[in-house]
């Protein structure tokens, strides 16, 4: 008898502290008709929890030691627009540099495939849900060979095939130091909906040609159901391409 | 050869420099902060540009270019098309182009009601 007061004097002062905190936040997340977390829905771009400011690079503190030759990852800049800032006249951004900077983030998905767009130059990524190997034999290219499979509720997508190319844009921030990954660039991202305006996503950055070993970035991305109204705006980047070819042209 | 003088210009609170630029970079050494007129303007993909008259001391006048973030990114932050027009009298705040012509990151627009348009890249802020 006694404990049954107990236990319920322990549930009312549970409720009071849980209640305390304020309206809780909803952890049920949208599923599909398949029971599988439902990722759809316009996202912010990829940050740090606790740094979340208006793009992300990666944390250099994280990175592992070198391998020797591992330093061609620092690049300097040549002054030739093709290769200090291909963007500069509409070339790719690479991966995953094209989707950390300042710009929404949508995710479609069906039971086959999920499609992850950026909002900066429409750069899509179509990734097939099913657990297939990746390709052989095919070319490296600016955004990789990615390939999902469902590990319980968490989305395991796997990328190879890359282009040597920009890691991140941390030359905004210091000139001296481009980081470009090889083309054994391989990224293991895994994404877990942990309530309904997150997604949980450790991104594992392996390149074996520059690092000893792997390492994860902790990252996450929010909801934002008010960019639902107007959608990703268009960014056509020739419109006003101002380094066709290149060649950056004054006014 | 005419040369401007460049108003104090002081550091904004916000981070203010250019994700990327069409040209070159801009360079954070040097903020600029110039008035003038609104001549024309480019609401385009992948920035948006102005350009802006500015009258030097000697009297001449000096076509200011001045890029910002792309319309997409501006409209979503409540700022559309019809913000700027021609013929506006304009205080632009930024950051000079590195290959120092007469050019600039247009991050802050001021014009004579005191209105206040942030039309800069976001950048990488305190990322490192």
């Amino acid at each position: 008898m006694v404990t049954k007061r107990v236990v319920a004097l322990l549930f009312v002062a549970l409720a009071g502290v849980v209640s305390a905190q304020g309206p809780s936040k909803s952890t049920a997340i949208p599923r599909a008709a398949d029971g599988k977390p439902d990722f759809s829905g316009i996202w912010d771009n990829p940050k740090p929890r606790t740094a979340r400011g208006p793009a992300t690079v990666f944390d250099r503190t994280k990175f592992p030691p070198f391998k020797p030759g591992g330093e061609a990852f620092y690049e300097p800049r040549t002054g030739d627009p093709r290769h200090d800032e291909p963007r500069a006249f509409c070339m790719p951004s690479g991966f995953p540099s094209a989707f950390l900077g300042p710009y929404p983030v949508q995710m479609i998905q069906n039971a086959k495939t999920l499609v992850m767009i950026t909002e900066f130059m429409r750069v899509t990524r179509i990734i097939p849900l099913d657990g297939r190997p990746h390709q052989a034999d095919i070319e490296p290219t600016y955004y990789g060979d990615p390939v999902g499979k469902w590990e319980g509720d968490t989305l395991v997508i796997d990328t190879t095939h890359f282009k040597r190319w920009s890691l991140d844009d941390y030359y905004y921030t210091n000139s001296k130091e481009y980081r470009m990954h090889s083309d054994a660039f391989h990224t293991v991202e895994r994404l877990t909906r942990v309530d309904a305006g997150t997604i949980k996503y450790d991104f594992t950055v392996d390149d074996p040609k520059i690092f000893t070993k792997p390492w994860t970035e902790n990252w996450e991305f929010k909801l934002h159901p008010e960019w639902e109204k107007t959608g990703l705006y268009e960014m056509v980047c020739n419109e006003n391409n101002r380094c066709p070819g290149g060649q950056c042209v004054k006014q | 050869m005419s040369r401007l003088v460049f108003l104090v210009a002081f550091f904004l609170a916000a981070p203010a420099f250019a994700h990327h630029s069409a040209i070159a970079e801009y360079d954070l050494e040097k903020p600029i902060k110039v008035n003038g007129t609104v001549t024309r303007i480019e609401w385009t993909n992948p920035h948006i540009w102005f350009y802006v008259d500015v009258k030097n001391p000697d009297g001449t006048v000096t076509n200011w270019g001045f890029s910002g973030a792309p319309p997409g990114v501006l409209q979503r932050r409540g700022i559309s098309r019809s913000s700027m027009k021609p013929g506006d009298q304009v205080v632009v705040q930024g950051f000079r182009a590195k290959d120092g012509s007469s050019n600039g990151s247009g991050d802050t627009v001021t014009f004579p009601d005191g209105r206040r348009v942030f039309t800069a890249m976001e950048g990488l802020g305190q990322q490192r």
